[in-house]
């Protein structure tokens, strides 16, 4: 059903959650309690629990949870098809973040459905293209020496190098505000929002979060209107698709979404990636002992350490595998597992950089693609280099037990380093 | 601008400029052309983007352009051809205009 962004309605989706609210259409034998993203063996170890769903559960499985009943899908094929039919598998009313029904907004463009989806699309594509962000390669190089700049003389001064708030965080975060043309002085402000919303796994808390950033972005928008800039927020603000300007729902709606799509994405990514590189010196060489294939290296460990899902709405009445789903059900595709199923990629916990190239689900697929990746990409690409180029050699710190995030974004909490 | 003309699997034509040094993926996508979709935005990661080069012009567009261009051929959903390329990564050359290129009938 075509939506009409400028004039956001709230969708009127029912949420079930907890064991008496499994509709009457889900076998009893699929319904499983499976501890997806706050179970005590999901936090030990999300990456291993992930991939032993296919072995544990059925490719399809109705899942119930306190964050709300829905079903999991884990092969890769289904996720492809599933992703790739829109028309099926819908984005309206899809993304799990409270917002205000007396002053509703889409997330833009990921609740948009096509056709209107790519007018959206088109204004920011060039920005994040292969391309675009290529301009922003000598700003992440010094971003990332800066970094680790501050780290030695910490490390000098005797004190110890915490990888996701020295390194993992700053970076994508400093690098996004100056694409979105925001304050650097706002960056632990924003990030601390961020954790509200995606970790705190708490309805009344995501709630206030949300309260705050609207509130923040409302004004940063209204700035930007009066004095247009190059970053992307006043992009947006003076967009005209079609010769027509974007209501002040739409501005928001898509300021709002790039703020919550780019902060801790990245971020997770890279934590997730050196506690593998902390454990794995093997392989941390054979890195730099190939940098002529950096790209390739990334992807697998793209790959390997996938970080998000993807949900969405049965628009119709649907049969997958020979279960049967029904309009307004909720769904998720499991993507890391996805990037696990061992019919595409065998042996799928090894990382292997020789790999051949297939489509892997780290920036889902669809027209729902994730806009960031090649900026995700580089980043990725970029930190590796400059961080290997100087601290070749390092371990987890003795004794860490590592804890990871509950939520919908999947990274360690703390990745202590020494050399 | 140079000009880039594309053939669906029907035989229905449509040419569009595009600008140099962009490529000829974005030429359809941005210009609202069914038949290449794209979805990855030119990241070497989807295989949607599946053209057939015209056979007047393989010679000077030339192959697969990297070995993971050559790699995520494997993955496209039509048949694939000698003059088969992900057009993501064919870039718009002043000895480009003028370009054919033939859609699949599907990208997935």
């Amino acid at each position: 059903m075509p939506i009409d962004a400028a004039h956001p309605v709230p969708p009127n989706l029912p949420r079930h959650v907890g064991m008496d609210q499994i509709p009457d259409h889900v076998p009893a034998d699929l319904v499983r309690q499976s501890g997806l993203t706050v179970g005590p063996e999901f936090l030990a170890a999300p990456h291993d629990f992930m991939a032993a769903l296919h072995h544990k559960q059925p490719p399809i499985y109705y899942d119930v949870s306190p964050m709300g009943n829905m079903w999991h899908l884990t092969k890769h094929e289904d996720a492809l098809f599933g992703l790739r039919h829109p028309d099926i598998f819908s984005n309206e009313g899809a993304t799990p973040f409270p917002r205000d029904p007396n002053d509703y907004f889409y997330f833009i463009p990921i609740e948009i459905d096509p056709p209107h989806h790519r007018k959206y699309r088109n204004i920011v594509d060039p920005v994040f293209s292969p391309k675009g962000v290529l301009k922003l390669e000598e700003l992440i190089r010094r971003r990332s020496n800066d970094l680790i700049d501050a780290i030695e003389a910490k490390a000098a001064a005797g004190g110890t190098c915490e990888f996701t708030e020295d390194f993992g965080r700053p970076l994508p975060v400093s690098v996004f505000l100056d694409i979105m043309g925001l304050p650097q002085a706002m960056r632990d402000t924003f990030v601390a929002w961020a954790m509200e919303l995606l970790h705190s796994n708490d309805r009344a808390i995501m709630g206030q979060a949300m309260a705050k950033i609207t509130t923040y972005l409302k004004d940063a928008i209204a700035e930007k209107k009066a004095a247009p800039d190059d970053g992307v927020v006043s992009l947006i603000a003076h967009a005209e698709p079609d010769g027509v300007p974007l209501s002040d729902k739409e501005i928001f709606g898509f300021v709002c979404f790039l703020f919550i799509g780019g902060l801790d994405t990245v971020f997770a990514t890279l934590n997730n990636i050196w506690l593998w590189l902390a454990q794995n010196p093997e392989q941390r060489q054979e890195i730099i002992d190939r940098p002529e294939d950096i790209d390739r290296i990334v992807e697998e460990l793209l790959r390997r350490w996938s970080v998000t899902f993807s949900g969405r709405v049965l628009d119709q009445d649907f049969e997958m595998r020979g279960v049967q789903m029904k309009k307004g059900d909720r769904v998720t595709f499991i993507l890391p597992a996805c990037n696990f199923d061992p019919e595409v990629f065998p042996d799928p916990m090894t990382v292997d950089f020789d790999r051949p190239r297939k489509t892997i689900l780290a920036f889902t697929v669809g027209v729902h693609s994730c806009m960031g990746g090649h900026l995700a990409r580089l980043e990725v690409k970029i930190a590796l280099q400059e961080w290997l180029k100087r601290v070749p050699n390092f371990d987890l710190q003795p004794g860490t037990r590592i804890e990871y995030r509950p939520g919908g974004v999947i990274g360690p909490e703390a990745v202590p380093l020494v050399w | 601008m140079p000009k880039v003309t594309y053939v669906d699997h029907e035989g229905r034509a449509s040419a569009v400029e595009v600008e140099l040094g962009d490529n000829v993926m974005h030429g359809a996508v941005y210009n609202g052309i069914d038949g290449i979709t794209g979805e990855c935005g030119g990241g070497l990661s989807c295989a949607t983007c599946h053209c057939y080069v015209d056979e007047d012009w393989v010679e000077t567009v030339g192959g697969p352009s990297s070995q993971a261009e050559e790699e995520l051929l494997e993955a496209v959903a039509a048949e694939l051809r000698p003059g088969s390329r992900l057009c993501c990564q064919i870039e718009m050359t002043p000895a480009l205009d003028g370009l054919v290129v033939h859609m699949p009938e599907h990208q997935f």
